[in-house]
């Protein structure tokens, strides 16, 4: 069995739904995994060996469906942990680094990557135990225990609640939460959300107010500061300002979609999930679905089955922007305000007045040849939209240059050990 | 028809070497305006390395003017002069790990020592002579003296800060009409009157110019993460890099790699050489083809990690020399492209000698046959077609 592979990157709910349709037409499938287990950002799976206590039985449920699925396929489906995909070439070559490095010419390729966490910077942002809440609850996930010390949540979103709910079930409830916006004002645009999205966020709270968390609405995160070994969180609100103390902060402003892979390719490309539009896990299970049908359709010559999921997804557009409006609120005018020397671009250290010195209208090419952002490690997958914010609005959106490869550093080790292309990355031929 | 003149000169493509010519025009009291469809440094300048070298150029008219470019380079970067601080004097180096490449390296000895200065030849021997760190399959390895290095987008940049220099983009140039008494630019964003017209477009200088022998040769560049010391003082070329750029194009026994050390503690490895223009396509099998040979002679890349990579495309003569000198049918356009691999080294004496021709005075002393040698006149040149 050489024949080439479609490759599934990313064993979340879009992938492995994905996965789950190709190989249920016959096509064989790899599916690649940078973590050591599946379940992407929400069903991240503990590590071996350790017990899962904050997954609700809704997610349980969720969950054991879609690795049935997969599982039903039998060896059409190929799950490769520890392996990361460092893009794909016009050519069609994709190089997958980790356990095993390999360069692959599959004959098709699903990207079901998941969304990024957006943080907007503030002052003390790059501290050393200032992190995403949502790296936070990979970790508390991955343990199956929260992490020790006083934690602080902070930003704004649904997710905080979420992050906050699970660090109790952890065993570590937060010292507060701090949310930007004011959801709880809303009444009457929460009940004009699916049942499942007020069922989910009463559950957060009931376990929140049980665990005494204060829920701190319409406050912002003016700065972070290190003292002492300590961190100290200054918040302000209508009114007035003051701080916590913390040993690890979360920090969270929603989240969005994340597509940094190059797109010219001599193969059929698709995007599914929150990679694609941050929607959630609902409509990432039909997104991955649909992805798989439209592909098996375009590498058969078949016409795509049902609209069914396509209606899902959008009944999942609507209340995503119910819930957007809900929490809304006005950074902008804390991102003018910020400090000359708030860090903007953390992987080459470039600040607020970096960018200011730039100009009025900096060019594309400015920004990153005199500027340095985007050409860090990340290339720009973090700062591109705040220094789109900063200088040029209408542009809000659009890619600081071209999309590199590879899609996150490499070894260069990595590269030389992957050896000649194969076909099919198993047999090696 | 007398239409008022907007500038003395409209410069059409805003790469180093539109932009020197533009800082030697306003240097010289002209009122200049630089038009780029993108904006500085927007193809090659941008994606490109910066080796100002003697050693690499063909012998001959290519060898002689980056000679004179690389002093003129040197004395634009004293203090005061728009290239202070751009431009930086290393030494560097070039390795053979075969017979073929050792043979190129003699070569370049010869040559080198025919041109008399400014670039010698400080040590050559085995890999342990100079520089500690080589790998082990080094037969070869000469250290030269005299040479530098400036990023193109940064020499771009200080040539058009000059005074009286307009910039104007996004614009692009569409079409021209030439009279008894000036130009009329057309462009995308409207009309310019000037005296006379630069058209410095690189590679798209095709596009313009259909008979033009300018082809695109695309080269692969790739940058790592910093290095924690930074043991290489300068760029350590492979020596089938001279073959590369000597010799007639033949399949090459080895890449012809490049490791240049940037100041951010990066490296950038390079190139290769492909028949086509597109800047999107870069490949894993040539960057681990680029790579191997890297580490294979500075083992110590072996730890670094690929952030990013990138390709620029080079404008290539059919007979290997840029083109500059006025369009005969229309002399008050005057065509700079071809710089192939070279544009960046010879843009500070070419902006020098083109702003001599614009102004309509003699070039340089001792420069005048080289100079010539470069005339489009050597190629048929039908009516240009628009944009
Ligand atoms: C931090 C975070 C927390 C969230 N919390 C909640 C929540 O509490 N409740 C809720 O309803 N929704 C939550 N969401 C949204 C929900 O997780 C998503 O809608 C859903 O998981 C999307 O599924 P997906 O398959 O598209 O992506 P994901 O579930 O994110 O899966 C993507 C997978 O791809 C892998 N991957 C990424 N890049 C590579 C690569 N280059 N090579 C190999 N593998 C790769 C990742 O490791 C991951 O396992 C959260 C999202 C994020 C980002
Ligand atoms: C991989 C690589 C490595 C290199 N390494 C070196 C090196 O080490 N040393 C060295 O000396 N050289 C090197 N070079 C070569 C060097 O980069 C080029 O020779 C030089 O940049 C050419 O400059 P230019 O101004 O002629 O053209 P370009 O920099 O290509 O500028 C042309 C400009 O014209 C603009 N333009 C195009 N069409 C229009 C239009 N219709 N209207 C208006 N504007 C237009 C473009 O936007 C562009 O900005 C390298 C090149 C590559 C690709």
């Amino acid at each position: 069995m050489n024949e080439p592979v479609v490759l599934v990157v990313g064993a979340g709910l879009a992938g492995f739904s994905a996965a789950a349709e190709i190989a249920g037409a016959g096509l064989r499938v790899l599916v690649v995994e940078q973590a050591a287990a599946p379940g992407g950002a929400i069903h991240r799976q503990p590590l071996p060996g350790i017990a899962y206590p904050v997954a609700s039985a809704v997610h349980r449920r969720r969950w054991t469906q879609v690795t049935a699925s997969v599982r039903a396929q039998g060896d059409r489906i190929e799950i490769r942990y520890g392996c990361r995909f460092a893009g794909l070439d016009h050519e069609g070559t994709a190089l997958l680094t980790g356990a095993r490095n390999a360069l692959v010419r599959p004959r098709a390729l699903v990207i079901a990557t998941g969304a990024a966490e957006r943080v907007r910077p503030r002052p003390g942002w790059t501290l050393p135990n200032v992190m995403t809440a949502g790296a936070l609850q990979i970790r508390t996930k991955t343990l199956g225990k929260a992490p020790d010390g006083r934690i602080l949540l902070g930003g704004s979103g649904p997710l905080l609640l979420a992050a906050g709910a699970e660090l109790v079930k952890g065993g570590n409830p937060p010292v507060a939460i701090i949310e930007a916006g004011r959801p709880f004002r809303h009444v009457i645009g929460s009940l004009g959300l699916p049942l499942p999205y007020l069922r989910e966020a009463a559950g957060y709270m009931a376990t929140l107010l049980r665990a005494r968390v204060p829920v701190l609405t319409g406050t912002e995160i003016v700065r972070i500061e290190k003292r002492s070994g300590a961190l100290t969180l200054h918040v302000e609100s209508s009114s007035g300002g003051r701080t916590f103390d913390g040993d690890l902060i979360g920090l969270h402003d929603g989240i969005r979609a994340s597509d940094h892979y190059a797109a010219a390719s001599s193969i059929p490309v698709m995007r599914a999930g929150d990679c694609r539009e941050a929607l959630g896990a609902r409509a990432a299970l039909a997104d991955g679905r649909a992805a798989g049908a439209a592909l098996v359709a375009e590498l058969t010559g078949t016409v795509p089955a049902s609209a069914k999921d396509s209606s899902r997804i959008e009944r999942e557009r609507r209340a995503q922007r119910r819930l957007a409006r809900i929490f809304g609120h006005d950074g902008s005018a804390r991102l003018a305000a910020l400090p000359a020397d708030t860090v903007i671009c953390r992987c080459e250290n470039r600040t607020v007045g970096d960018l200011r010195a730039l100009g009025p209208v900096p060019t594309d090419r400015d920004l990153r040849l005199h500027g340095r952002f985007a050409m860090g490690a990340c290339q720009g997958r973090f700062c591109t939209e705040w220094v789109r914010a900063l200088t040029d609005p209408s542009h809000a959106g659009s890619p600081l240059g071209a999309v590199r490869l590879p899609a996150h550093p490499i070894a260069i080790a990595d590269l030389l050990d992957a050896g000649g292309i194969a076909d099919n990355p198993s047999t090696g031929e | 028809m007398s239409l008022p003149m907007d500038y003395d000169v409209v410069i059409a493509g805003a790469g180093v070497i539109g932009a020197s010519t533009a800082f030697h025009l306003a240097r010289r009291g002209m009122r200049v305006a630089v038009i780029d469809a993108t904006g500085p440094a927007a193809a090659a300048s941008g994606a490109s390395d910066g080796a100002v070298s003697v050693a690499s150029k063909k012998p001959g008219v290519m060898a002689r003017l980056a000679t004179a470019s690389l002093l003129y380079t040197r004395s634009l970067a004293q203090t005061g002069g728009p290239l202070h601080g751009i431009y930086s004097a290393r030494p560097g180096y070039f390795f053979a790990t075969d017979p073929a490449e050792e043979l190129a390296l003699d070569s370049l000895i010869s040559k080198l020592s025919g041109l008399g200065g400014p670039v010698t030849v400080t040590a050559d021997g085995n890999g342990n002579i100079g520089l500690a760190g080589l790998g082990p399959t080094v037969r070869r390895l000469v250290t030269l003296t005299g040479e530098g290095h400036m990023l193109g987008f940064e020499a771009v940049r200080a040539y058009l800060s000059a005074a009286n220099i307009e910039t104007i983009w996004p614009d692009r140039l569409m079409r021209w009409e030439a009279d008894d008494a000036g130009i009329t630019v057309e462009t995308s964003k409207g009309h310019l009157r000037a005296g006379k017209m630069v058209a410095a477009l690189g590679v798209s200088s095709a596009a313009l110019f259909p008979d033009l022998p300018v082809l695109p040769r695309a080269g692969q560049l790739i940058v790592t993460d910093r290095a924690p010391g930074q043991p290489l003082p300068g760029a350590l070329t492979a020596a089938s890099y001279l073959i590369a750029k000597t010799a007639e194009r033949r399949a090459l026994p080895n890449p012809p790699v490049v490791i240049d050390p940037l100041v951010t503690g990066q490296f950038l490895i390079g190139s290769s050489r492909e028949d086509h223009g597109d800047p999107s396509r870069v490949d894993f099998p040539t960057m681990r083809k680029l790579v191997a040979r890297a580490v294979e002679v500075w083992p110590a890349l072996g730890a670094r990690q690929i952030i990013r990579t990138f390709a620029g495309i080079r404008a290539a003569v059919i007979d290997g020399m840029p083109i500059v000198g006025a369009v005969p049918q229309t002399p008050r356009l005057i065509l700079a492209t071809g710089f192939e691999g070279d544009g960046i080294c010879l843009s500070a004496v070419m902006g020098r000698e083109i702003a001599a021709m614009v102004a309509g005075e003699p070039v340089t002393d001792g420069l005048a046959a080289d100079i010539s040698a470069l005339t489009p006149r050597r190629f048929e040149i039908g009516e240009a077609r628009s944009a």
